[in-house]
């Protein structure tokens, strides 16, 4: 092994500017992908130092090392196996206590590590005022006070990483003294465990076990499990004798020391009139303020995506499709021509004007929102509403801008906590009519049966949204969602860092999804020019036609839209040529709408889906959601044929 | 809301009102107690788990900002932050008021 290696591992609650720190520390060099089998974000950065080739890892943002979350369960077990040679604990100063809580739990797992002190001018300008030499002595680790944003303290911040690597300290650090019984029974714990090894350091594994952590429990039990008897009865003990479980014994004591440490190192000079953060969020949480900030903040984002997508997809698709003579020339028209042009090409023309210019300035402004502080205000407002279909607040997001695109939409998802949770937006966010919908909702039965008419199938989409929303919630196994979440102050977001995060969540976008969406292109293709679709058009029939009281072209058509949703219509009037749409009656123009409206995801959204939920959910979804339209549909034109 | 008496008593975080505090006595999820429930992925006792690592012990003063309307979510000071709890959270929380 090269001894000039190194591995660091960046670990914090959520929103101290670990992000920033990791971008600054790797500049381009970095890989953002997912955890293995996870729907957990992973960024991996390289840099050279000092001689070192150093490997950075960002663990995600969380608020303790139990197994509430997967974000928790990951870190936990990253820092235990992979054994990083440090640890640079980011710390947020302005929230000194909640941080060292997180900060005592690291020293738990007995790892090397460093603190960065973050945001110091936040702390300043809330009054707080941080003695680092004490609360460096008080915990025993190396602090570094930083600025992130400003790129305050992060070369030295580095420089103390790797003295304290070379310096290999004492393994131990001083840790967490619990209350007389809490230490008795650790005490007792460990001296069972003598004999047992295990990845995690034996006084972790003890209060972990005191605390009921599941995972571990499960792992000793395979060891010895009389262990975890032994803790059940300890912890039953500790119960007894407190009154609380066991679990919340242990962190109020935990929280206890944090507070300790907190109030020997930090003084609060003059709470100082309230800062301009706080006058923000208190106009933007305002109960009318708030919502009208609200409102106006959502059009102007809903608007300048569009518009900038619209123009920017049609001069791309003006751009590209201008190449179409080029193929025809190089290929001729025949089969091979088709192929190439209609379907390789015309795949990745899809992906390139339809993805492009919605998901960059999606994700840009999604960050922007994320590391603001909005985001959370968000979710506090709209919280209510949401949970009626058993959703939270920020889902309000990616169901807003599924109105636009769905892809984004999909991808949102991840500011959700929990695994349920971003399936369950996910889905969710695929039924909401986007823009192609909106195009065949307007362009057939807004413009044939009237205004009115789409606006009820715009009322009966949100209607049958709503429904769906509540029944999977109650069918995907699960605890209920509930809002807890912190609302950090409002500060101006590190550019770079959101643009650095756009660009690699784009870079792995388009590498997941691009390879989907040729391919799915290049399929229909091959199936149209050999005439398998003429075949699976008359394999449709009887549910186009006979249960949906449809032309059997639709079959077509509604395959074809898959590819991009309003190709569905376009394809539809061209078939239906010399009269075009005007062929259908009334009913027909209902029912192919809502079959629209509903039957699949179109492949960019699949691929989505698919990055990140896997293919087995992804057709799940999929699947569902064809036979659903169909199903609506059939209902639709039965009832619609007895009203009228 | 009723009149407030001078003795301490033990209400839901949701009966205090915009600007009160409270110290946390327990936080109340019935049938989450003792752990003996088996569950799929054992995370039945997560929201408890959350809110202590969150920092709501018993012990803790807590602050009410403010609620959002139409039955939203409340926003309380615990520690030096700020956080959001959803309503049906905030009612399983138990504290105790302090006297006037």
């Amino acid at each position: 092994m090269n001894k000039k290696k190194l591995l660091i591992a960046l670990a914090g609650n959520a929103n101290v500017g670990k992000s920033v720190i990791f971008n600054h520390l790797t500049g381009l060099h970095q890989h953002i992908g997912n955890w293995p089998g996870k729907t957990v974000e992973r960024a991996e950065g390289t840099l050279h130092f000092k001689g070192y080739t150093i490997d950075i890892i960002d663990l995600p943002g969380i608020y303790s090392l139990s197994t509430y979350s997967l974000e928790e369960l990951v870190s936990r077990k990253y820092i235990a196996v992979e054994r990083p040679d440090i640890v640079i604990n980011v710390v947020d100063a302005s929230v000194l206590e909640r941080n060292l809580f997180f900060t005592l739990q690291l020293m738990e797992l007995e790892t090397p590590m460093v603190i960065a002190l973050n945001q110091m001018d936040m702390a300043k300008s809330k009054g707080i005022q941080i003695d680092v030499k004490k609360l460096e002595k008080l915990l025993g680790i190396p602090i570094m006070p930083t600025v992130a944003v400003k790129g305050v303290g992060i070369a030295k911040l580095l420089e103390k990483a790797i003295e304290t690597v070379e310096k290999k300290p004492a393994k131990r650090h001083p840790q967490v003294t619990y209350g007389e019984e809490v230490e008795g029974k650790i005490g007792k714990l460990m001296e069972k465990m003598k004999n047992v090894h295990f990845v995690y350091p034996p006084r972790y594994v003890a209060i972990k076990l005191l605390e009921g952590d599941e995972e571990i429990e499960r792992e000793i039990r395979r060891i010895d499990p009389q262990i975890v008897a032994a803790a059940k009865k300890l912890a039953a003990e500790i119960e007894s004798i407190h009154g609380h479980d066991c679990s919340t014994v242990i962190t109020s004591e935990r929280y206890e020391a944090a507070g300790c440490i907190v109030r020997a190192a930090q003084k609060l000079v003059s709470p100082i009139k309230p800062t301009r953060g706080e006058r923000l969020h208190n106009f933007t949480t305002h109960k009318v303020t708030g919502y009208l900030t609200l409102v106006v903040a959502m059009l102007l984002i809903f608007y300048s995506i569009f518009t900038f997508g619209d123009y920017t997809s049609g001069l791309l698709s003006d751009v590209l499709y201008g190449l179409e003579p080029f193929f025809a020339g190089a290929f001729g028209t025949g089969i091979v021509g088709a192929l190439i042009w209609g379907g390789v090409m015309e795949g990745l023309i899809a992906g390139i004007t339809i993805v492009l210019p919605y998901i960059i300035p999606f994700y840009l402004i999604l960050y922007f929102l994320e590391n603001s502080g909005y985001l959370s205000r968000i979710a506090f407002l709209m919280d209510n509403i949401m949970h009626r279909m058993g959703l939270h607040g920020k889902t309000f997001i990616p169901i807003m801008l599924g109105f636009g695109c769905n892809v984004p939409a999909c991808l949102g998802c991840r500011i959700m906590e929990t695994q349920r949770e971003r399936l369950l937006a996910a889905f969710v966010v695929t039924l909401v009519p986007c823009a192609a919908v909106t195009v065949i909702i307007l362009g057939l039965v807004g413009d044939f049966l009237g205004i009115h008419w789409a606006l009820a199938l715009y009322i009966v989409d949100l209607l049958i949204i709503f429904a769906l929303g509540r029944l999977a919630f109650k069918v995907v196994p699960g605890e209920p969602t509930a809002l807890i979440m912190e609302m950090h102050d409002y500060r101006w977001p590190h550019m770079k860092t959101i643009l650095k995060q756009t660009w690699f969540m784009v870079a792995d976008f388009i590498k997941v999804a691009f390879p989907l969406i040729i391919l799915g292109s290049f399929i229909l293709k091959l199936a149209d020019v050999t005439g398998v679709l003429e075949i699976a058009a008359s394999v449709f029939s009887p549910i186009t036609v006979v249960w949906l009281g449809l032309p059997a072209v639709t079959g077509i058509t509604l395959v074809f839209g898959v590819l991009r949703k309003e190709l569905a219509l376009v394809m539809l009037a061209a078939l239906l040529a010399p009269t075009g749409l005007a062929i259908l009656t009334p009913l027909q123009m209902v029912v192919f709408t809502l079959v629209a409206m509903f039957y699949i995801p179109c492949i960019a959204t699949i691929a989505a889906l698919w990055r990140d939920f896997g293919w087995k959910k992804a057709l799940f979804i999929t699947v569902f959601e064809i036979a659903f339209a169909i199903l609506v549909g059939g209902i639709a034109f039965r009832l619609l044929t007895l009203v009228t | 809301m009723e009149k407030r008496n001078s003795k301490s008593r033990e209400v839901p975080l949701t009966a205090l009102k915009a600007g009160e505090s409270g110290i946390v006595k327990y936080v109340r999820f019935g049938h989450m107690r003792h752990g003996h429930m088996r569950h799929g992925h054992g995370r039945a006792w997560g929201f408890e788990k959350r809110l202590m690592d969150m920092g709501l012990t018993p012990g803790t003063r807590v602050t009410v900002v403010k609620s959002a309307p139409f039955l939203g979510p409340f926003e309380i000071l615990v520690r030096g932050s700020r956080l959001a709890l959803g309503r049906g959270i905030a009612q399983r929380i138990f504290v105790e008021v302090e006297q006037e």
